[in-house]
């Protein structure tokens, strides 16, 4: 049963990252993306990281996919239908992705760390707030500053110059 | 329990989803979301090897906090720059793109 969640959550992820990239209106493709960061949250809470879970879905499909959406409707006619949206080299792309995913395929199935099946205990909240803010505090500290700066970089750029 | 090397796949194939997305569209929102995708299957490995080799301290899932953290602070600038340049350039298509070169 365990198992079969797994398998669930992770086909989700694949298929809905392939049309993702795949699809030809870019505001579906964005849906997808939400669909993608869902699932991929599943599989944070698949792997007893409910905090992680929970941040993704609130930055990710909270916050970057209404960024997204409003990217796209802001650019309405760019994202229409009649319009080619996929270059001349799909075919040379699809071969070195394929290649690049064989490649590591190869490395998984050979390397001895890919077959380990240990049950570590999971993560509390508690203690990863406790490594946040002790063991990691000066980058936690160091990332509000990026994020301060990309949040007044944003407002400078987007500003409207006339 | 499903092996790591299971998870490592699966990030490996959102991975190279991601590549061939940013290779291949011609929109760079769809560029953007493609670069969304690494980003998240580099989460998903970080999240994967701290629950099979994990540190004490959960290395790992701080790691990964901190790149949904750049992440969207990546996007964010991104998408403003994606406004700037329609406004300007009236076009968002890379190949219509070319400021640098006239």
């Amino acid at each position: 049963m365990d198992n079969f969640m797994f398998y669930v959550i992770a086909s989700c992820v694949c298929v809905s990252a392939v049309l993702a990239v795949t699809q030809r209106d870019v505001f579906h493709c964005a849906l997808w993306l939400a669909m993608t960061l869902l699932s991929v949250a599943g599989i944070y809470f698949y792997l007893d990281a409910s905090f992680l879970g929970v941040v993704q879905i609130l930055v990710y499909v909270g916050g970057i996919i209404t960024l997204f959406v409003f990217a796209i409707k802001l650019t309405a006619h760019i994202g229409d239908r009649a319009i080619e949206q996929i270059n001349r080299q799909w075919p040379l792309s699809a071969l070195v992705s394929m290649l690049l995913l064989s490649i590591c395929w190869r490395i998984f199935a050979t390397h001895p760390w890919a077959n380990i099946c240990l049950n570590t205990a999971s993560v509390s909240m508690a203690q990863l707030g406790r490594s946040l803010m002790a063991n990691y505090a000066v980058p936690f500290e160091f990332m509000s500053v990026i994020l301060l700066a990309a949040m007044v970089g944003a407002i400078v750029i987007g500003k409207d110059k006339r | 329990m499903i092996p790591l090397g299971y998870f490592t796949f699966l990030s490996a194939f959102l991975f190279c989803t991601g590549v061939y997305g940013a290779l291949t569209r011609r929109n760079v929102i769809g560029i953007l979301i493609s670069i969304e995708l690494i980003l998240n299957a580099v989460n998903i490995n970080l999240v994967a090897f701290n629950k099979y080799l994990g540190t004490p301290d959960s290395l790992g899932q701080v790691f990964a906090l901190f790149v949904i953290a750049i992440a969207a602070a990546a996007s964010v600038v991104g998408l403003v720059l994606i406004i700037s340049i329609y406004r300007n350039a009236k076009t968002l298509f890379t190949d219509g793109i070319h400021l640098m070169k006239e």
